[in-house]
């Protein structure tokens, strides 16, 4: 349903981010939700946006809202508004899969984990070390998008506090 | 077969049989957590009872 959305012109290009989005890298590991990161095609500089259009088309199409998920599939999924360009970026760059032939797009490992450090919950630093620790991350990669969005000083106060003896 | 094994093993799924597995952890948390609520409701019960079984507050 969120491609038929796309394709109605509802939302632009999206990717699962989240528990889920790391899933898709890393063994499952228990969520209550699916966040969803959105593009509006009309968002604009200074332009006041909201997410009432994808509520009110899904809504329309049967879908219930909970709080601030709407349930599709049994499952309530978040839509979020990229909020910065970490999370612009991660959504542009966002890999192509397929959930039983429907095809999807998913974050990249390494801009789920720069996102992972800058939320910088415990649950954050969990599933950053499960990327490290099965080899899941590209770590030039993510060096790089680390510097992009300023996020060095924090990766190595992560490293000094999580990762002791390890580049 | 170890802990890390099994990881990778489960790491190299499908995304849809991972998701698959979410379903059902996500069900089992659910689950956990409404009959955890169900404990507390049990829990409280009996005292709820006793303030019923008291005798009206007469605001003295």
């Amino acid at each position: 349903m969120i491609n038929q959305m796309q394709a109605d012109g509802v939302i632009g290009p999206y990717a699962i981010g989240g528990a889920v989005g790391a899933t898709f890298y890393l063994e499952p590991s228990a969520t209550l939700d699916v966040d969803v990161f959105v593009t509006l095609p009309t968002t604009s500089a200074g332009r006041l946006v909201s997410l009432s259009p994808i509520y009110d088309y899904l809504k329309a199409r049967g879908c219930d809202a909970e709080g601030e998920h709407i349930v599709m599939g049994g499952w309530p999924v978040q839509f979020l508004l990229p909020s910065d360009g970490l999370e612009e970026e991660a959504v542009a760059q966002a890999v192509a899969t397929e959930v039983d032939a429907v095809s999807t797009w998913v974050m990249t490992a390494e801009h789920l984990v720069a996102i992972a450090l800058r939320t910088g919950r415990s649950k954050d630093h969990n599933r950053i070390l499960q990327f490290l620790e099965q080899n899941a991350v590209d770590l030039d990669r993510l060096r790089g998008i680390l510097e992009q969005h300023g996020l060095v000083t924090r990766w190595e106060r992560f490293s000094r506090k999580y990762r002791e003896g390890n580049p | 077969m170890s802990k890390q094994e099994m990881r990778a093993r489960l790491a190299a799924l499908s995304f849809s049989e991972k998701i698959k597995i979410l379903e059902k952890l996500r069900q089992r948390s659910l689950t956990i957590a409404a009959s955890s609520l169900r404990r507390r409701e049990s829990s409280k019960a009996p005292s709820q009872a006793g303030k019923v079984a008291s005798p009206p507050d007469r605001g003295t």
